[in-house]
């Protein structure tokens, strides 16, 4: 019995010790408070931005428990596979592709987890869902942005010796959507596995971690996050054009 | 050992029948989600409509703390606590307008739902899980044998009668949840939602974005049905079998989300230049005509929530606490 059905077990045999648990979230948190205070932080997100941030949080949590969850049923269950999982990750990274602003990849992930509450889970576990998800899945996404100076998946970019937009810049930034779109993917299929498997997985339901399990997962998840994560890039990239960014 | 055993015993109707079973553990929810509740059931079911009875006067904050203690008791008490909650709530859903309709359409979701989780947990859950419940393997008894290459799905070698029972309690979890959720948005304004966070102190630009995600999911579903009528009165599935027709309403539906997704980012600018000229965030603070007040009707229901923890503290004490794990959910 614990607190709003999480056991709060630590120290359980194979759970990833806390204390790296929270050194980590203590950094991720640093950096936040870092990039909010360099680049504006919610202020700089404009009425525009924060609609784009909705209608992706909503847009991912409806394919993610409707549209996935049913095409999944017609596909084997198998870790290799995640239509759900793959769904969210190219919604956000639209959305990051449209906002390009530091803290747009939190703000969505922290949006779908309020409406997967809302509709689905009924706010069990909170607040850690919001601090897992935002603070690895979105971080990893706003870190790119800044790394990319708001010029992510290559939107934005030219290149400065290509006099005329041509064809060669158009393909070169392509290489970058997909580039930086691997990237995000392979990021996106390590916290799963080693911070929910390994640690709020046994801290919040209590049940006993196995490493064998959690380094297949890794395995499992990579090539499909990493092939959806380029698909993602170079559809954000397609898809801030058709919208007019 | 059952009386159909020959049945598994032999090759050929083993991996017919467990194909039919595969099929029918996918197939029987999404049926009954796409013949049955269909995208228009999903609108009704997420869509606010305004109403008179008591589930709409209540204040949000109520329904919200509602929502949560019925979560939190279901999720730790034995799974007929969850059974009955679900049982309990569901009748709510007559007191709203087009009272009978939203109720058929939640029955059929809570039974897809049930189907959908038992099928989902009870032929992947390994022996060791099972046993935590059922402390003696000796004694579970084989329903049905898969043809050994199952187990490259995921599948355990046999389901047993425990893991069906094991699904079905976890289901009940989800269930109550479920349709405690679905009441708040159903009863609520968004306005009424932002008004609530507001309060909260919740900071204006998240409660913005949250509420345009409430407001989207139902036109989500709205965008994707128009989508596909459009693709089926332009000639998909024209002069096809009958039978065919969910395979064309699947392959119209797929086809729609890319237009979907395209078509909601392009009316973001819309929303946005609309909430602009009504002054959104010209000052920090935010006012209001409506103020959010408790009634009497709150303090029924706080007494019903105070009775729901009443309820879970007893039951843990008296061992009908958390007795399922569950894995993963």
């Amino acid at each position: 019995m614990g607190f709003n059905g999480i056991s709060g077990a630590v120290n359980e045999p194979g759970e990833l010790p806390w204390e790296v648990v929270v050194g980590y979230f203590a950094i991720a948190l640093a950096i936040v408070f870092i990039i909010g205070k360099k680049y504006g932080g919610l202020k700089a997100f404009t009425t525009l931005d924060l609609v784009y941030i909705g209608i992706g949080g909503a847009f991912a949590m409806v394919w993610e428990f409707y549209i996935g969850s049913f095409i999944g049923r017609f596909l084997p269950s198998t870790p290799f596979v995640s239509v759900g999982f793959w769904g969210r990750l190219i919604i956000v990274f639209i959305v990051a592709g449209l906002v390009r602003k530091a803290g747009a990849g939190m703000l969505t992930l922290f949006i779908f987890d309020f409406l997967s509450d809302l509709f689905h889970y009924g706010f069990g576990g909170e607040p850690m869902f919001f601090i897992y998800e935002t603070l690895t899945y979105g971080l990893f996404v706003d870190l790119m942005i800044v790394f990319t100076k708001g010029k992510i998946f290559g939107i934005g970019y030219t290149p400065k010796e290509v006099d005329q937009p041509s064809a060669i810049s158009v393909s070169r930034t392509n290489v970058l959507a997909a580039l930086e779109g691997g990237i995000l993917g392979a990021l996106w299929a390590l916290p799963d596995p080693l911070f929910y498997e390994g640690f709020f997985g046994p801290f919040i339901y209590a049940y006993a971690p196995n490493w064998g399990k959690i380094i297949f997962h890794i395995y499992a998840f990579l090539p499909g996050d990493i092939i959806m994560g380029i698909i993602g890039g170079i559809l954000a990239y397609y898809i801030a054009r058709a919208v007019g960014q | 050992m059952v009386p159909w055993n020959f049945l598994y015993e032999n090759p050929l109707t083993q991996n017919v029948i467990s194909w039919f079973l595969f099929f029918y553990g996918v197939a029987l929810p999404v049926v009954i989600i796409i013949g049955a509740i269909g995208l228009k059931g999903f609108i009704e079911l997420t869509r606010f409509e305004k109403g008179s009875t008591f589930l709409y006067k209540l204040n949000p904050v109520t329904k919200l703390v509602f929502g949560v203690v019925v979560m939190a008791v279901a999720s730790t008490t034995i799974w007929w606590i969850g059974a009955l909650l679900t049982l309990a709530i569901l009748p709510l859903y007559l007191t709203l307008n087009n009272g009978l309709k939203k109720f058929l359409y939640v029955v059929l979701l809570v039974f897809s739902t049930i189907i959908g989780s038992t099928w989902a947990i009870a032929p992947y859950t390994p022996t060791s899980v099972l046993e935590l419940v059922f402390p003696n393997p000796s004694s579970y008894e084989t329903l049905w044998v898969w043809p050994s290459y199952f187990t490259y799905m995921g599948y355990e070698p046999v389901l047993t009668l425990q893991a069906v029972i094991y699904g079905l309690q976890t289901s009940f979890r989800v269930t109550a949840t479920l349709v405690s959720a679905l009441l708040l948005i159903l009863t609520t304004t968004t306005s009424d939602i932002f008004r609530m966070f507001t309060k909260m102190k919740i900071p204006l630009p998240i409660t913005f974005s949250i509420m345009v995600g409430v407001r989207t999911v139902p036109k989500i579903f709205e965008v994707l049905d128009t989508s596909v009528k459009m693709q089926l009165l332009r000639g998909l599935s024209y002069n096809k079998p009958k039978v065919l027709r969910v395979f064309y309403y699947l392959y119209a539906g797929i086809m729609a989300i890319v237009p979907a997704i395209v078509y909601l980012f392009r009316g973001a600018k819309t929303l946005a230049i609309s909430a602009d000229t009504r002054g959104f965030r010209a000052y920090p603070g935010r006012t209001s005509l409506v103020n959010l007040s408790f009634t009497n009707l709150d303090y029924i229901m706080f007494a019903v929530i105070v009775l729901l923890i009443i309820v879970d503290i007893v039951a843990n004490l008296t061992g009908f606490g958390r007795t399922i794990p569950y894995e993963g959910l």
